[in-house]
């Protein structure tokens, strides 16, 4: 018996069913999603990303740094991100949507970053820990992205970018002597470095939108926000 | 509001199931429900017959095969 | 197909119509030859690839400074670029070869034109090498499971379209009246591939969608790339071997028919579960989180199936090498599809989603599950194709037990690993220091790796055994094919 029409009449169906359900319906009901306007700051919400920080991001996704990192913060009562100090309020659509390529993650080898900008704004700290994150986080298994700057040798005066690096780790072994400039060399960030951080540091869901309010019961969420957020390892 | 829920969900999961239920019936008296047992089957010929293995490590064998 | 109506041809009209169906299927199996073993040698290659790939990335994760001053090998890109290989590279072709050769004996049908398989085959390829070598120098998308650059998408469509049209046109002048359960699979599968490839690329690439929308494309597309097109696939090979090597039909027809259809409703909505807790939906999440359950249903139906197919053979296994990793493979789907649907649960994903345990489950699932079964496929069909032996027996079984042992060791240090991650990420009185969490994964990380290193030991003793299959002479007085009886009366000529 033939029974090739059924088949494939159902096997369209079924794919045809979730694909309406999860890609059409939401297409329509929040792909639209516009930023919003804050009378009292006369701003723009979401704020628009600089471009420092646009190329940042290309340089997070050609490394895979989402890997390893997540970019999400879930509510308050699920998981620990705000307890953390991941984040002030859980994640919305609408912090989103000014971002052309969305970098929510899967893996937490390392902390979410998804405010990574307000928790650690330091540039110097950033830098340090990408060329050797052993300097600043010393047990990380994060790789180290010495590819990023340059040694060079000092031609006339140094450069204001110059790193200025520590001699040993926290536990008191020293650099490893190719990581560290010799006399008359200097260690300098390179472009892609300097907009990665870029892109970090502007990393901060910091507004509160109308959609985050109520989200928790408020009393509930006050209590539990008293205890003091965790301090950020390192 | 939560009577409303039930109202509307209720006669919807009755028309799922009753169409459900209507599919089965549909198929079961146009024959798409017989003769699974002969798809079964359909893999085997008179050279590769059911009751034969196909697949053997190189050279080893059980000792107790006759059929070769 | 000249030849092959010369071979018909040549038969003696009055031969008996055993030796004519016996004919028939030889033939067919010949028409598959070339383009089979085309994309089984692609696929072994990306399988050795891939594994090095892996085992460089494993290396890091727990020895950052491993090849730490190159940027091409740098963790985000080469674990992408081992997911690449082996997903499209390995898998991919391994599925079209198994799914070609399966559709044509099933249909009864020769396989025509075999030469524009070849042109599809190695569009494919390069596609892949490119898009490969596109993510070690740094244009991957970041879309996981979609890290290939775009400029590849069109080479690999116009590759896909080729395969799949040819898959069809086998099927529609198949001589075979019946449809098996293999087959529907096996066609559901090509037809849901280009959708979801497709929708994805135009969603994410082409036309971005905005904010998380994106989110909710990558894991549709991402979870039914396993679920509708590697697991159809998967199950078609193990819904033919099984019963063909023991030589038993499939224990309930209506089962595998009950299987298939509830897979084909319940997978499709299961992926968004990856994003649960994430910005989107809640009541989309909740629709994954019912139908991961819901697919309880197909597993143990399946499961059931085949276990009281081969209640009673177990014996069967010391003999056939075949059957080893389809039961192997078999018993993974299981297992790890009901690992699945718990780790929808709500509570539960709170505990393991972003961490190693996931990480575990996937390769359960791809490697366990999948890479196992094409393994029994190809030890299946490679005698069919070269009419010959498996030069070794010994590096089979190596083969064996060094991917079944590593694989279960990698599975268990990783789920116990992300399992102590997990509870150790939601306990902030206890480990407010996330450091000490990154300490905590480190063992299991390095015992992943020695795992790898066993995985890859079966992986060398299978290409070895591969490649002197290729290259070895036929011995004049073997009864190859192997396990084939070749009746006196006929001679296959090619």
């Amino acid at each position: 018996m033939n029974r090739a029409p059924l088949i494939f009449l159902g096997v369209f169906l079924a794919l045809a069913f979730s694909w309406t359900g999860i890609v059409l319906t939401n297409q329509v009901a929040y792909g639209n999603l516009t930023p919003i306007y804050d009378d009292a700051e006369e701003k723009i919400f979401p704020e628009a990303t600089p471009g420092v920080a646009q190329r940042g991001q290309l340089v997070y996704q050609d490394l895979g740094c989402i890997y390893c990192h997540t970019q999400q913060v879930r509510r308050l009562g699920y998981g620990s991100d705000i307890e953390r100090g991941w984040g002030e309020r859980q994640s919305v659509p609408r912090d989103y949507i000014r971002e052309k390529r969305v970098l929510l993650g899967t893996m937490r080898t390392g902390p979410d970053l998804r405010n990574i900008g307000a928790r650690q704004a330091d540039s110097t700290w950033h830098l340090l820990h990408l060329y050797d994150p052993q300097i600043t986080s010393q047990g990380s298994v994060m790789p180290p992205y010495r590819f990023l700057f340059e040694m060079r040798k000092i031609v006339g005066e140094a450069s204001p970018d110059a790193m200025n690096l520590p001699s040993s780790y926290v536990d008191g072994t020293p650099l490893p002597p190719h990581s560290v400039p010799t006399e008359g060399y200097e260690l300098v960030p390179t472009e892609r470095a300097k907009s990665l951080v870029a892109y970090l540091i502007n990393l901060k869901d910091t507004y509160a939108y109308p959609e985050t309010f109520n989200v928790f019961p408020e009393e509930e969420a006050e209590a539990e926000q008293s205890e003091a957020p965790a301090e950020e390892g390192h | 509001m939560e009577w409303f829920f039930y109202a509307v969900a209720l006669p919807f999961a009755l028309l799922f199931l009753a169409s459900a239920a209507y599919a089965l019936y549909w198929a079961a008296k146009n024959g798409q429900l017989k003769e699974f047992e002969k798809n079964a089957a359909s893999i085997f010929d008179d050279e590769e017959p059911v009751g034969e293995q196909t697949d053997y490590f190189p050279g080893r064998r059980p000792a107790n095969e006759t059929r070769r | 197909m000249a030849s092959a109506l010369r071979i018909a041809q040549s038969l003696d009209p009055s031969t008996s119509p055993t030796s004519v169906s016996r004919a028939e299927l030889s033939e067919i199996d010949a028409s598959t030859k070339a383009p089979a073993l085309f994309f089984l040698i692609s696929s072994v290659l990306w399988l050795l690839a891939g594994t090095a790939f892996a085992l460089i990335s494993s290396f890091k994760m727990h020895t950052p400074e491993f090849l730490g001053d190159y940027e091409w090998l740098t963790f985000g890109r080469v674990r992408t670029a081992h997911l690449n290989t082996v997903i499209y590279g390995w898998s991919v072709n391994a599925a079209f070869a198994v799914a070609f050769w399966l559709m044509a004996r099933l249909s009864r049908s020769v396989l025509r034109h075999p030469t524009l398989l070849f042109v599809a085959g190695a569009f494919w390829n390069i596609g892949v090498s490119i898009g490969i070598f596109g993510i070690l120098r740094g244009d991957s998308t970041s879309i996981e499971w979609l890290e290939m650059p775009s400029y590849v998408t069109p080479l690999l469509f116009v590759a896909y379209a080729l395969i799949g049209a040819w898959a069809i046109i086998t099927f529609r002048f198949g001589k075979s009246k019946h449809i098996y359960v293999s087959q529907w699979y096996i066609l559901a599968a090509l037809f849901w591939f280009p959708w979801l490839y497709s929708i994805a690329q135009i969603m994410m690439i082409f036309e971005p969608a905005r904010g998380t929308v994106q989110a909710l494309v990558n894991w549709w597309f991402a979870h039914n790339i396993l679920g509708l097109w590697f697991t159809p696939i998967g199950l078609a090979a193990v819904y033919y071997f099984l019963p063909k090597v023991l030589g038993k039909p499939i224990h309930s027809y209506y089962l595998s028919v009950l299987g298939f259809w509830s897979l084909a409703f319940f997978y499709n909505w299961a992926g968004v579960h990856h994003l649960i807790g994430g910005p989107v939906p809640a009541w989309v999440l909740s629709a994954g989180i019912a139908a991961s359950f819901m697919m309880v249903v197909p597993v143990i139906v399946t499961s059931i199936n085949h276990h009281m197919t081969m209640v009673g053979s177990f014996s069967a296994l010391k003999y056939s090498p075949t059957l080893r990793f389809i039961v192997f493979g078999a018993v993974s789907y299981t297992l790890t599809s009901l690992q699945g649907s718990s780790m929808a649960i709500r509570s539960w994903s709170e505990v393991t989603h972003f961490t190693h345990y996931t990480i575990g489950h996937a390769h359960w699932g791809m490697y366990a599950f999948f890479t196992m079964v094409m393994f029994g496929s190809i030890y299946y069909i490679m005698p069919r194709l070269m009419l010959k032996e498996w030069p070794s027996a010994a590096l089979i079984s190596t083969h064996f037990w060094a991917t079944s042992i590593g694989i279960i060791i990698y599975v268990a240090a990783l789920s116990i690993g992300g399992v102590l991650q997990g509870l150790a990420l939601n306990d902030v009185e206890n480990y407010p220091v996330f450091m000490d969490i990154v300490e905590l994964t480190k063992k299991y990380l390095l015992s992943r790796s020695y795992a790898g290193i066993l995985i890859t030991v079966g992986h060398l003793a299978f290409a070895v055994n591969f490649a002197w299959m290729l290259i070895a002479p036929r011995a004049k007085s073997s009864t190859a094919p192997t396990l084939f009886r070749n009746p006196s009366s006929m001679v296959i000529t090619r």
